[in-house]
């Protein structure tokens, strides 16, 4: 692990740290608070968008200020472009004091690829295999590579999530069909 | 009881249960029966680890693709006279999974059913009830 | 004269439909004699597709068949999913049902604490153990269908509030049964973790240490147990849990030292026991008056729910870790654009690895059975491999003898 920074940052502090490692790479970065209960507490929410090329970066760089906890990743289709979007959570065992961070990455469905994370997180393995099947992007270096949930002889080239042609409709069963 | 159960027992049935697919709120509910409040162990039901030793096949779910060849081995494994009971409204209609690319369809189309327990999850009582009613159409098949 | 014999290791799948647990997964060890080597889980078995079928259907509707994600966990898909909603589109909660909220949830969670004793109690061979605390659990259930109506799938959540009030005719029985609960807890702890059979099949078995926790991003009681201090309630203060005064809860508040093993995770759940009996009397003293809905009529709602652009996350602590779910709508539609869901056993998988592997063949039902897997929240799989050329098979009756066997030889 390289220099870790010993500051504790709050959530502005962090948008901060990026924007001034990646600069314009970073497209956009949104911090966003919720309250709860009668005492009206806040919790963070930041929500950002990066560039793919620094991507792996990024998350090295994440990795030197607090080892993160990764909840899951997410996925949008779009027409012409697939988004992954990783949740991450920092600063979990502080009473009350958790910062959401939610990091988009958009990928163009020419070409689906995306570098894996699990050298750095190792944590991330099942969930990055099962965006593989399900949206048919492409991991590159991912230690394990089979599918995780669908059956072994679900037809190949099919996405259940995608919107688009590569989609689901002549696999779906209604059972409330009466066979006659 | 059921109508039709001789006063004497011929034999106390054994039990088992086989899970395709369900959220397990079925399987917990069959699990309560063999406890103290609903103590269905008294009749001399027993849950057991194998279909071979098997009377009964209970089954929950909606039986997903993986699992519809080898419910129908369970199913083979168990010796005569044999009654299934599909519990669970997953498995006799498929309930909110209609629609679906991953199922193939009610119980019914894969292994023939003689006891349907309705309900999401069903209680059990009506568990219970259900394996009474098994219980008669046992005797009869045993008595041809 | 040469020796024909070599020194293999021997192939053992099991599963998909087998004792130890109650949902179809697969194992496949590698095992030199009695040890094992090498483990590998295959999921998907209880693949349902609900997550495509929820981008067909309505909000409403969703919560129904999150509902359904798992039986046991049945309040925690719907709170997360409401939550997501509520904070994609920016809706409102009345405080009356924040605290109502965090209520059920913690009566789930003591009915789920205590199912799951009474299977670690039987994988172990104290059958007599699972009768007693499933009896105690049937007085909590009893409790849920008395404010509920259903002992197992409430559907009592909605977008914006919650469906059934707490009425003051009702108060006299929920303290009733939270005083047979707090008085028999004595009588589980003493139970469980002052017997010597449990100690000597529990301690030093299916150890994970504090950084393989950190770095598979596990969740829930199995990280707890390994000493790091993860909970979202606390983490997050949403619902009413910013209002109450929690800790987390890891094995040394009972003194000594944390091993992250079985026996550890036992003391991690028999105290958020207690911890949830607390919780749920603070909230019954400080809940406020107030509407429990927001917004009553539902067509209304979807309406708006139609014309907001947004996307959420929601969070929520269910009995076995962190549940997260994530939703974002577009603008033209009811239906949400995008639903994903991710239970928190998905992450407790890759734990199972490094915790089966030195261990014998009769404790991998404990084992498994410690971490509280749900199959069901996330259609598991068990995968194993074949690399070498013998293999043979254990069927169910067999694993489990072989888990009882090892106590009573222990006991002697």
């Amino acid at each position: 692990m390289a220099k870790t920074t010993s500051a504790h940052l709050d959530a502005n502090g962090l948008v901060k740290y990026f924007k001034d490692e990646f600069k314009t790479k970073i497209k956009s970065a949104e911090v966003i608070k919720r309250i709860g209960g009668s005492n009206k507490r806040e919790h963070v929410n930041i929500w950002m968008t990066i560039d793919k090329s620094i991507f792996k970066n990024y998350i090295k760089h994440l990795c030197d200020y607090q080892f993160p906890h990764l909840a899951v990743v997410s996925g949008n289709d779009y027409p012409k472009e697939i988004e992954l979007i990783y949740h991450f959570s920092l600063d979990f065992g502080k009473d009350r004091k958790e910062i959401s961070l939610n990091t988009s990455v958009f990928l163009p469905k020419s070409k689906p690829e995306i570098e894996t994370i699990c050298d750095y997180i190792p944590g991330a393995l099942i969930t990055e295999r099962e965006k593989q099947e399900m949206l048919g992007i492409k991991v590159i270096g991912i230690p394990d590579d089979r599918r995780l949930f669908l059956p072994e002889d679900f037809p190949e080239g099919v996405y259940p999530w995608r919107k688009d042609e590569k989609g689901m409709e002549k696999l779906i069963r209604n059972l409330h069909e009466v066979k006659k | 009881m059921a109508k039709g159960l001789t006063k004497a027992f011929k034999k106390a049935l054994w039990v088992y249960h086989c899970n395709s697919g369900s959220c397990n709120g079925c399987d917990i509910e069959i699990v309560a029966a063999l406890c103290p409040r609903y103590d269905v162990e008294r009749f001399g039901i027993k849950l057991v680890g194998t279909p071979r030793h098997a009377d009964v096949l209970l089954i929950t779910g909606p039986v997903t693709r993986q699992l519809e060849k080898k419910v129908k081995r369970v199913y083979d494994q168990m010796p005569d006279p044999k009654v299934v009971i599909c519990v669970g409204n997953c498995g006799n209609t498929g309930d909110v999974f209609y629609e679906s690319y991953n199922l193939v369809g009610p119980v019914d189309n894969i292994i023939p059913v003689d006891v349907h327990v309705i309900g999401c999850p069903p209680r059990p009582e009506a568990i219970i009830h259900a394996v009474a009613k098994a219980w008669t159409k046992l005797e009869t098949l045993e008595g041809k | 004269m040469a020796n024909q014999t070599t020194k293999t290791t021997y192939q053992l799948p099991i599963g998909p439909i087998h004792p130890a647990l109650k949902e179809p997964v697969m194992f496949e060890f590698e095992i030199d004699g009695e040890k094992i080597i090498d483990a590998e889980v295959k999921l998907g078995h209880v693949h349902r597709a609900i997550e495509w079928t929820g981008m067909r259907r309505n909000p409403i509707q969703i919560i129904y068949l999150a509902e359904r994600i798992c039986g046991i966990c049945s309040f925690v898909h719907p709170f997360a999913f409401c939550r997501a909603v509520e904070n994609a589109c920016d809706i409102d909660v009345p405080e009356r049902a924040h605290y109502i909220r965090m209520f059920h949830g913690e009566l789930e969670r003591i009915c789920s604490h205590m199912l799951w004793a009474g299977v670690a109690a039987h994988e172990i061979g104290f059958d007599t153990v699972l009768f007693l605390t499933w009896e105690m659990r049937e007085k909590a259930l009893d409790l849920t269908e008395y404010l509920t109506g259903n002992r197992v799938t409430k559907a009592i959540m909605t977008i914006g509030g919650i469906r059934r009030d707490i009425k003051p005719e009702q108060i006299p029985k929920i303290k009733e049964t939270l005083q047979y609960l707090k008085d028999n807890f004595e009588k589980l702890r003493h139970v469980y973790l002052d017997d010597k059979t449990f100690k000597m099949r529990s301690q030093g078995v299916g150890v994970l240490t504090k950084e393989d926790a950190l770095k598979l991003c596990a969740v829930g009681p199995t990280t707890r147990a390994s000493g790091i201090k993860k909970d979202t309630r606390i983490d997050q203060p949403y619902a009413a849990y910013g209002d109450i005064d929690m800790e987390y809860q890891t094995p040394d508040i009972l003194g000594g030292d944390i091993n992250g093993d079985v026996y550890d995770r036992i003391i991690v759940r028999l105290l958020e026991v207690k911890q949830s009996i607390d919780i749920m009397e603070q909230a019954l003293s400080n809940m406020p008056e107030g509407d429990l809905v927001s917004e009553p009529k539902i067509p209304k709602l979807l309406a708006y729910i139609k014309k907001t652009k947004g996307q959420g996350i929601g969070r929520d602590e269910a009995p076995r870790g962190e549940v997260i779910h994530y939703v974002k709508f577009d603008g033209e539609h009811e239906n949400p654009y995008t639903w994903k869901v991710r239970a928190s056993t998905y992450n407790n998988i890759l734990p199972w690895i490094p915790m089966l592997i030195g261990e014998q063949i009769a404790d991998i039902p404990i084992v498994a059975a410690s971490t509280d897997p749900c199959m069901s929240c996330t259609n598991r799989v068990a995968i194993a491999d074949n690399k070498n050329s013998k293999s043979y098979m254990l069927n169910k009756e067999e694993l489990h003898k072989l888990s009882v066997a090892k106590t009573r030889r222990l006991m002697r």
